[in-house]
Protein backbone atom coordinates (compact mmCIF):
# COMPACT_ATOMS: atom_id res chain seq x y z
CA UNK A 1 0.00 0.00 0.00
CA UNK A 2 1.11 3.56 -0.64
CA UNK A 3 1.38 4.22 3.07
CA UNK A 4 3.27 6.57 5.32
CA UNK A 5 5.74 3.74 5.93
CA UNK A 6 7.06 3.90 2.35
CA UNK A 7 9.52 6.71 3.04
CA UNK A 8 12.39 6.22 0.65
CA UNK A 9 13.24 9.54 -0.98
CA UNK A 10 10.84 11.71 1.02
CA UNK A 11 11.84 15.18 2.17
CA UNK A 12 10.82 16.85 5.38
CA UNK A 13 11.94 14.58 8.21
CA UNK A 14 14.96 16.65 9.17
CA UNK A 15 18.38 15.50 10.28
CA UNK A 16 19.23 12.04 11.56
CA UNK A 17 19.42 12.43 15.33
CA UNK A 18 21.77 10.08 17.14
CA UNK A 19 21.98 9.33 20.83
CA UNK A 20 25.29 8.54 22.50
CA UNK A 21 25.36 5.36 24.57
CA UNK A 22 21.80 4.61 23.58
CA UNK A 23 20.02 2.00 25.72
CA UNK A 24 18.39 -0.98 23.95
CA UNK A 25 15.04 0.07 25.42
CA UNK A 26 14.15 3.60 26.46
CA UNK A 27 11.41 2.50 28.83
CA UNK A 28 10.59 -0.81 30.47
CA UNK A 29 7.36 -1.17 28.48
CA UNK A 30 9.28 -1.23 25.19
CA UNK A 31 11.10 -4.39 26.26
CA UNK A 32 7.84 -5.96 27.43
CA UNK A 33 6.21 -5.29 24.03
CA UNK A 34 9.13 -6.86 22.19
CA UNK A 35 9.05 -9.84 24.57
CA UNK A 36 5.27 -10.32 24.34
CA UNK A 37 5.29 -10.17 20.57
CA UNK A 38 8.19 -12.58 20.42
CA UNK A 39 6.47 -15.01 22.79
CA UNK A 40 3.12 -14.89 20.96
CA UNK A 41 4.91 -16.15 17.86
CA UNK A 42 4.77 -19.56 19.56
CA UNK A 43 1.16 -19.69 18.38
CA UNK A 44 2.07 -19.03 14.77
CA UNK A 45 4.15 -16.43 13.05
CA UNK A 46 3.73 -14.46 9.88
CA UNK A 47 6.13 -11.54 9.65
CA UNK A 48 4.49 -10.27 6.47
CA UNK A 49 1.13 -10.02 8.19
CA UNK A 50 2.79 -8.17 11.08
CA UNK A 51 4.44 -5.66 8.74
CA UNK A 52 1.18 -5.23 6.89
CA UNK A 53 -0.63 -4.47 10.14
CA UNK A 54 2.04 -1.93 11.09
CA UNK A 55 1.46 -0.23 7.72
CA UNK A 56 -2.26 -0.16 8.42
CA UNK A 57 -1.84 1.96 11.52
CA UNK A 58 -3.52 5.15 10.35
CA UNK A 59 -0.94 7.30 8.54
CA UNK A 60 -1.29 10.29 10.89
CA UNK A 61 -0.86 8.05 13.92
CA UNK A 62 1.95 6.02 12.29
CA UNK A 63 3.98 9.20 11.89
CA UNK A 64 3.31 10.58 15.34
CA UNK A 65 3.91 7.69 17.75
CA UNK A 66 7.20 6.02 18.72
CA UNK A 67 8.30 2.85 16.98
CA UNK A 68 7.43 0.41 19.74
CA UNK A 69 4.07 2.06 20.33
CA UNK A 70 3.18 0.98 16.78
CA UNK A 71 4.12 -2.53 17.84
CA UNK A 72 1.81 -2.18 20.83
CA UNK A 73 -1.10 -0.96 18.68
CA UNK A 74 -0.63 -3.87 16.30
CA UNK A 75 -0.10 -6.47 19.03
CA UNK A 76 -3.43 -5.42 20.59
CA UNK A 77 -5.19 -5.72 17.23
CA UNK A 78 -3.48 -9.03 16.54
CA UNK A 79 -4.52 -10.42 19.94
CA UNK A 80 -8.16 -9.65 19.11
CA UNK A 81 -7.97 -11.12 15.60
CA UNK A 82 -6.39 -14.30 16.94
CA UNK A 83 -8.90 -14.55 19.78
CA UNK A 84 -6.46 -14.03 22.66
CA UNK A 85 -8.46 -11.07 23.96
CA UNK A 86 -11.87 -9.70 23.07
CA UNK A 87 -12.56 -6.46 21.22
CA UNK A 88 -14.10 -5.14 24.43
CA UNK A 89 -10.93 -5.95 26.36
CA UNK A 90 -8.88 -4.16 23.73
CA UNK A 91 -10.95 -1.02 24.21
CA UNK A 92 -10.51 -1.29 27.97
CA UNK A 93 -6.77 -1.85 27.67
CA UNK A 94 -6.47 1.19 25.44
CA UNK A 95 -8.06 3.43 28.03
CA UNK A 96 -6.66 2.13 31.31
CA UNK A 97 -5.79 5.18 33.37
CA UNK A 98 -4.17 3.67 36.44
CA UNK A 99 -2.83 0.50 38.03
CA UNK A 100 -6.25 0.11 39.67
CA UNK A 101 -7.85 -0.02 36.22
CA UNK A 102 -5.42 -2.78 35.25
CA UNK A 103 -6.35 -4.75 38.37
CA UNK A 104 -10.05 -4.25 37.75
CA UNK A 105 -9.68 -5.45 34.17
CA UNK A 106 -7.66 -8.45 35.30
CA UNK A 107 -10.24 -9.43 37.94
CA UNK A 108 -12.91 -9.74 35.24
CA UNK A 109 -10.87 -12.06 33.00
CA UNK A 110 -12.55 -15.31 32.13
CA UNK A 111 -10.27 -18.12 31.10
CA UNK A 112 -10.48 -19.35 27.57
CA UNK A 113 -8.77 -22.24 25.87
CA UNK A 114 -5.16 -21.54 25.01
CA UNK A 115 -4.40 -22.65 21.45
CA UNK A 116 -1.73 -25.18 20.55
CA UNK A 117 1.70 -23.80 19.98
CA UNK A 118 3.29 -24.19 16.56
CA UNK A 119 6.86 -25.53 16.37
CA UNK A 120 9.30 -22.81 15.31
CA UNK A 121 10.43 -23.10 11.72
CA UNK A 122 14.15 -23.38 11.21
CA UNK A 123 14.11 -22.99 7.46
CA UNK A 124 13.67 -19.24 7.28
CA UNK A 125 11.99 -17.91 4.17
CA UNK A 126 13.70 -19.85 1.38
CA UNK A 127 11.30 -22.11 -0.53
CA UNK A 128 11.89 -24.49 -3.40
CA UNK A 129 10.36 -23.37 -6.67
CA UNK A 130 10.32 -25.30 -9.93
CA UNK A 131 9.88 -22.47 -12.41
CA UNK A 132 13.02 -21.33 -14.20
CA UNK A 133 14.11 -17.72 -13.73
CA UNK A 134 12.34 -15.14 -15.87
CA UNK A 135 15.37 -12.86 -15.65
CA UNK A 136 19.08 -13.56 -15.79
CA UNK A 137 21.97 -11.96 -13.98
CA UNK A 138 23.09 -8.86 -15.83
CA UNK A 139 19.72 -8.39 -17.53
CA UNK A 140 18.12 -4.94 -17.64
CA UNK A 141 14.73 -5.00 -15.89
CA UNK A 142 12.08 -2.48 -14.95
CA UNK A 143 10.28 -2.36 -11.63
CA UNK A 144 6.57 -2.46 -12.39
CA UNK A 145 4.51 0.65 -11.91
CA UNK A 146 1.91 -0.97 -9.66
CA UNK A 147 0.10 0.43 -6.65
CA UNK A 148 -1.02 -2.46 -4.52
CA UNK A 149 -3.58 -1.38 -1.92
CA UNK A 150 -2.29 -4.15 0.35
CA UNK A 151 1.16 -5.14 1.59
CA UNK A 152 4.04 -5.10 -0.87
CA UNK A 153 7.82 -4.78 -0.58
CA UNK A 154 8.17 -2.81 -3.80
CA UNK A 155 8.86 0.76 -2.65
CA UNK A 156 7.36 3.65 -4.58
CA UNK A 157 10.73 5.17 -5.35
CA UNK A 158 11.78 2.36 -7.71
CA UNK A 159 8.45 1.77 -9.49
CA UNK A 160 8.82 2.36 -13.22
CA UNK A 161 12.61 2.61 -12.85
CA UNK A 162 15.14 0.53 -14.72
CA UNK A 163 17.92 -1.47 -13.13
CA UNK A 164 20.17 -4.46 -13.65
CA UNK A 165 19.82 -7.89 -12.05
CA UNK A 166 22.80 -8.44 -9.77
CA UNK A 167 21.87 -11.74 -8.08
CA UNK A 168 19.27 -14.51 -8.20
CA UNK A 169 18.50 -15.87 -4.73
CA UNK A 170 15.99 -18.56 -5.74
CA UNK A 171 12.53 -18.97 -4.23
CA UNK A 172 11.44 -16.97 -1.19
CA UNK A 173 8.08 -16.59 0.56
CA UNK A 174 6.15 -13.92 -1.36
CA UNK A 175 5.18 -11.21 1.14
CA UNK A 176 2.28 -9.80 -0.88
CA UNK A 177 0.21 -12.97 -0.67
CA UNK A 178 1.50 -14.18 2.69
CA UNK A 179 0.50 -10.90 4.34
CA UNK A 180 -3.07 -11.27 3.05
CA UNK A 181 -3.43 -14.82 4.35
CA UNK A 182 -3.29 -16.20 0.80
CA UNK A 183 -0.30 -18.42 1.45
CA UNK A 184 3.42 -18.24 0.89
CA UNK A 185 3.23 -18.67 -2.93
CA UNK A 186 7.04 -18.54 -3.19
CA UNK A 187 8.50 -16.45 -5.98
CA UNK A 188 12.04 -15.94 -7.18
CA UNK A 189 13.94 -13.16 -5.44
CA UNK A 190 16.53 -11.01 -7.20
CA UNK A 191 18.84 -8.25 -6.11
CA UNK A 192 18.43 -5.39 -8.57
CA UNK A 193 20.89 -2.52 -8.84
CA UNK A 194 19.60 0.94 -9.75
CA UNK A 195 21.85 3.89 -10.39
CA UNK A 196 21.29 6.89 -8.16
CA UNK A 197 20.84 8.93 -11.36
CA UNK A 198 18.01 6.67 -12.58
CA UNK A 199 16.22 7.13 -9.28
CA UNK A 200 17.02 10.70 -8.30
CA UNK A 201 18.20 12.51 -11.39
CA UNK A 202 21.37 14.18 -12.50
CA UNK A 203 22.17 15.89 -9.22
CA UNK A 204 23.77 12.74 -7.81
CA UNK A 205 27.15 11.04 -8.10
CA UNK A 206 27.26 8.98 -11.31
CA UNK A 207 28.95 6.11 -9.43
CA UNK A 208 26.37 5.70 -6.70
CA UNK A 209 23.88 2.87 -6.70
CA UNK A 210 20.89 1.66 -4.70
CA UNK A 211 20.27 -2.07 -4.43
CA UNK A 212 16.95 -3.70 -3.59
CA UNK A 213 15.77 -7.29 -3.24
CA UNK A 214 12.76 -7.63 -5.51
CA UNK A 215 10.51 -10.62 -6.21
CA UNK A 216 9.89 -11.68 -9.79
CA UNK A 217 6.29 -10.37 -9.96
CA UNK A 218 7.64 -6.88 -9.17
CA UNK A 219 9.72 -6.87 -12.35
CA UNK A 220 9.20 -6.77 -16.08
CA UNK A 221 11.43 -6.84 -19.10
CA UNK A 222 12.43 -3.41 -20.32
CA UNK A 223 10.17 -2.72 -23.33
CA UNK B 1 -5.14 -19.51 11.70
CA UNK B 2 -3.69 -16.24 10.49
CA UNK B 3 -6.60 -15.18 8.35
CA UNK B 4 -7.01 -12.49 5.78
CA UNK B 5 -6.90 -8.87 6.73
CA UNK B 6 -9.27 -5.99 6.34
CA UNK B 7 -7.77 -3.12 4.37
CA UNK B 8 -7.15 -0.97 7.39
CA UNK B 9 -7.70 -1.21 11.06
CA UNK B 10 -11.40 -0.29 11.26
CA UNK B 11 -11.06 -0.07 14.99
CA UNK B 12 -9.02 3.11 14.61
CA UNK B 13 -11.78 4.80 12.67
CA UNK B 14 -14.29 4.65 15.46
CA UNK B 15 -11.87 4.72 18.32
CA UNK B 16 -13.11 6.52 21.38
CA UNK B 17 -12.54 10.21 21.54
CA UNK B 18 -10.26 9.70 24.55
CA UNK B 19 -6.62 9.46 23.54
CA UNK B 20 -5.08 6.08 24.31
CA UNK B 21 -3.52 5.91 27.73
CA UNK B 22 0.15 5.78 28.64
CA UNK B 23 1.79 2.91 26.71
CA UNK B 24 3.29 1.57 29.94
CA UNK B 25 -0.19 1.03 31.37
CA UNK B 26 -1.54 -0.46 28.15
CA UNK B 27 1.35 -2.93 28.01
CA UNK B 28 0.91 -3.83 31.67
CA UNK B 29 -2.79 -4.47 31.11
CA UNK B 30 -2.13 -6.61 28.03
CA UNK B 31 0.65 -8.59 29.71
CA UNK B 32 -1.55 -9.20 32.75
CA UNK B 33 -4.45 -10.52 30.67
CA UNK B 34 -2.29 -12.71 28.47
CA UNK B 35 -0.46 -14.14 31.47
CA UNK B 36 -3.72 -14.86 33.31
CA UNK B 37 -4.93 -16.83 30.33
CA UNK B 38 -1.66 -18.72 29.98
CA UNK B 39 -0.59 -17.32 26.63
CA UNK B 40 2.60 -15.91 28.06
CA UNK B 41 4.74 -16.38 31.14
CA UNK B 42 6.08 -13.09 32.51
CA UNK B 43 9.31 -14.86 33.54
CA UNK B 44 9.85 -15.83 29.94
CA UNK B 45 9.28 -12.19 28.92
CA UNK B 46 11.96 -11.22 31.49
CA UNK B 47 14.34 -13.66 29.76
CA UNK B 48 13.57 -12.22 26.33
CA UNK B 49 14.19 -8.68 27.57
CA UNK B 50 17.49 -9.85 29.04
CA UNK B 51 18.34 -11.55 25.74
CA UNK B 52 17.82 -8.36 23.73
CA UNK B 53 19.53 -6.16 26.30
CA UNK B 54 22.54 -8.32 27.08
CA UNK B 55 23.05 -11.30 24.83
CA UNK B 56 22.69 -9.91 21.32
CA UNK B 57 24.40 -6.77 20.16
CA UNK B 58 27.17 -5.37 17.99
CA UNK B 59 29.78 -7.32 19.98
CA UNK B 60 28.57 -10.38 18.05
CA UNK B 61 28.99 -8.79 14.64
CA UNK B 62 32.36 -7.38 15.70
CA UNK B 63 33.63 -10.93 16.28
CA UNK B 64 32.54 -11.88 12.78
CA UNK B 65 34.40 -8.92 11.28
CA UNK B 66 37.56 -9.48 13.31
CA UNK B 67 37.60 -13.13 12.27
CA UNK B 68 37.08 -12.18 8.62
CA UNK B 69 40.03 -9.77 8.86
CA UNK B 70 42.39 -12.28 10.40
CA UNK B 71 41.39 -15.63 8.86
CA UNK B 72 41.36 -15.88 5.05
CA UNK B 73 39.55 -19.21 5.11
CA UNK B 74 36.84 -17.73 7.29
CA UNK B 75 36.48 -14.76 4.94
CA UNK B 76 36.07 -17.18 2.03
CA UNK B 77 33.34 -19.05 3.92
CA UNK B 78 31.66 -15.75 4.81
CA UNK B 79 31.62 -14.77 1.14
CA UNK B 80 30.28 -18.15 0.07
CA UNK B 81 27.58 -18.51 2.75
CA UNK B 82 27.46 -15.76 5.34
CA UNK B 83 24.59 -17.34 7.29
CA UNK B 84 26.60 -20.53 7.85
CA UNK B 85 29.87 -18.71 8.58
CA UNK B 86 28.16 -16.46 11.14
CA UNK B 87 26.49 -19.49 12.71
CA UNK B 88 29.97 -21.01 13.23
CA UNK B 89 30.50 -18.29 15.84
CA UNK B 90 27.15 -19.10 17.44
CA UNK B 91 24.97 -16.36 15.97
CA UNK B 92 21.74 -17.31 14.23
CA UNK B 93 17.99 -16.93 14.49
CA UNK B 94 15.23 -14.47 13.76
CA UNK B 95 16.16 -11.57 11.47
CA UNK B 96 19.40 -13.33 10.65
CA UNK B 97 18.12 -16.33 8.72
CA UNK B 98 19.59 -15.19 5.40
CA UNK B 99 22.75 -13.17 5.91
CA UNK B 100 24.79 -11.46 3.22
CA UNK B 101 28.03 -9.58 3.83
CA UNK B 102 29.01 -6.60 1.71
CA UNK B 103 32.63 -5.48 1.79
CA UNK B 104 33.94 -1.96 1.84
CA UNK B 105 37.12 -1.16 -0.06
CA UNK B 106 39.14 1.84 -1.18
CA UNK B 107 36.63 2.60 -3.96
CA UNK B 108 33.40 1.12 -2.54
CA UNK B 109 31.38 2.10 0.50
CA UNK B 110 28.28 0.15 1.54
CA UNK B 111 25.40 1.54 3.57
CA UNK B 112 22.40 -0.45 4.85
CA UNK B 113 18.88 0.88 5.38
CA UNK B 114 15.32 -0.40 5.46
CA UNK B 115 13.11 2.29 3.95
CA UNK B 116 9.86 0.36 4.48
CA UNK B 117 10.21 -0.63 8.13
CA UNK B 118 13.41 -1.29 10.07
CA UNK B 119 14.82 -4.64 8.99
CA UNK B 120 18.10 -5.24 10.77
CA UNK B 121 20.42 -8.24 11.31
CA UNK B 122 19.48 -8.84 14.95
CA UNK B 123 21.63 -11.90 15.78
CA UNK B 124 24.80 -9.97 14.89
CA UNK B 125 23.82 -6.39 15.80
CA UNK B 126 21.00 -6.71 18.33
CA UNK B 127 17.95 -4.46 18.08
CA UNK B 128 18.37 -1.35 15.95
CA UNK B 129 19.08 2.08 17.45
CA UNK B 130 16.37 4.74 17.23
CA UNK B 131 18.15 6.63 14.44
CA UNK B 132 18.16 3.56 12.18
CA UNK B 133 14.36 3.37 12.58
CA UNK B 134 13.88 7.13 12.25
CA UNK B 135 11.88 8.64 9.43
CA UNK B 136 14.86 10.87 8.63
CA UNK B 137 17.29 7.97 8.06
CA UNK B 138 14.77 5.80 6.22
CA UNK B 139 13.79 8.62 3.84
CA UNK B 140 17.24 10.08 3.23
CA UNK B 141 19.69 7.15 3.14
CA UNK B 142 18.60 6.11 -0.35
CA UNK B 143 18.26 9.62 -1.82
CA UNK B 144 21.24 11.44 -0.33
CA UNK B 145 23.52 8.87 1.31
CA UNK B 146 26.55 11.15 1.05
CA UNK B 147 24.82 13.93 2.97
CA UNK B 148 23.73 11.45 5.65
CA UNK B 149 27.26 10.05 5.85
CA UNK B 150 28.68 13.56 6.23
CA UNK B 151 26.41 14.08 9.24
CA UNK B 152 27.83 10.87 10.69
CA UNK B 153 31.33 12.23 10.11
CA UNK B 154 32.13 9.98 7.15
CA UNK B 155 33.66 11.94 4.28
CA UNK B 156 33.95 10.00 1.04
CA UNK B 157 35.72 11.07 -2.11
CA UNK B 158 33.83 11.61 -5.35
CA UNK B 159 35.70 8.60 -6.75
CA UNK B 160 34.20 6.23 -4.18
CA UNK B 161 31.05 4.35 -5.21
CA UNK B 162 28.36 4.46 -2.55
CA UNK B 163 26.15 1.36 -2.57
CA UNK B 164 22.98 1.68 -0.54
CA UNK B 165 21.29 -1.63 0.33
CA UNK B 166 17.56 -1.22 0.97
CA UNK B 167 16.54 -4.29 2.99
CA UNK B 168 13.28 -5.06 1.19
CA UNK B 169 13.38 -8.86 1.66
CA UNK B 170 14.40 -11.30 4.39
CA UNK B 171 18.04 -11.01 3.31
CA UNK B 172 19.97 -9.14 5.99
CA UNK B 173 23.08 -7.20 5.10
CA UNK B 174 26.18 -6.82 7.26
CA UNK B 175 28.89 -4.41 6.15
CA UNK B 176 32.45 -5.70 6.39
CA UNK B 177 34.37 -2.48 7.01
CA UNK B 178 37.91 -1.89 5.86
CA UNK B 179 40.58 -2.86 8.34
CA UNK B 180 42.36 0.37 9.15
CA UNK B 181 46.08 0.87 8.72
CA UNK B 182 48.07 0.60 11.92
CA UNK B 183 46.20 -2.47 13.17
CA UNK B 184 48.56 -5.06 11.69
CA UNK B 185 49.83 -6.18 15.10
CA UNK B 186 46.43 -6.41 16.74
CA UNK B 187 44.92 -9.83 17.41
CA UNK B 188 41.35 -10.90 16.76
CA UNK B 189 40.06 -9.94 20.20
CA UNK B 190 41.68 -6.51 20.04
CA UNK B 191 40.30 -5.97 16.56
CA UNK B 192 36.77 -6.91 17.60
CA UNK B 193 36.96 -4.18 20.24
CA UNK B 194 37.37 -1.43 17.63
CA UNK B 195 34.54 -2.55 15.33
CA UNK B 196 31.47 -0.54 16.25
CA UNK B 197 27.82 -1.03 15.37
CA UNK B 198 27.81 1.90 12.95
CA UNK B 199 30.81 0.47 11.05
CA UNK B 200 28.73 -2.63 10.32
CA UNK B 201 25.74 -0.57 9.10
CA UNK B 202 28.02 1.61 7.02
CA UNK B 203 27.58 4.92 8.85
CA UNK B 204 31.11 4.88 10.30
CA UNK B 205 34.62 3.76 9.39
CA UNK B 206 36.75 1.72 11.76
CA UNK B 207 39.41 3.80 13.46
CA UNK B 208 42.72 2.41 14.61
CA UNK B 209 43.38 3.10 18.29
CA UNK B 210 45.75 6.04 18.88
Amino acid sequence: MNGAHDMGGMHGFGAVIREENEPVFHAEWEGRVVGIRSELQRFGRNIDRFRSMIEQVRADRYLSIPYYERWLDVTLRDCVERGFITAGERRQIETVGSDEDVEALSSRVKNINVPQTVPASTRGYVRAIITSPAFSIGEVVKARNTHSATHTRLPRYVRGRTGVVLADHGGFVFPDTNARGEGEQPKRLYTVRFTARELWGEDTNARDTVLLDLWEPYLEREA
Amino acid sequence: MLGSLPMADDHDNHRHQDPPSDPALRVKALETLLAQRGYIDPKRIDDLVDHFQNRVGPMNGARVIARAWTDKDYLARLRANATAAIAELGYSGGQGEHMITVENGPKVHNLVVCTLCSCYPVPVLGLPPVWYKSHAYRSRAVREPRAVLEEFGVHLGEDVEVRVWDSTSELRYLVVPERPKGTERMNEVELAAIVTRDCMIGTALVKAPK
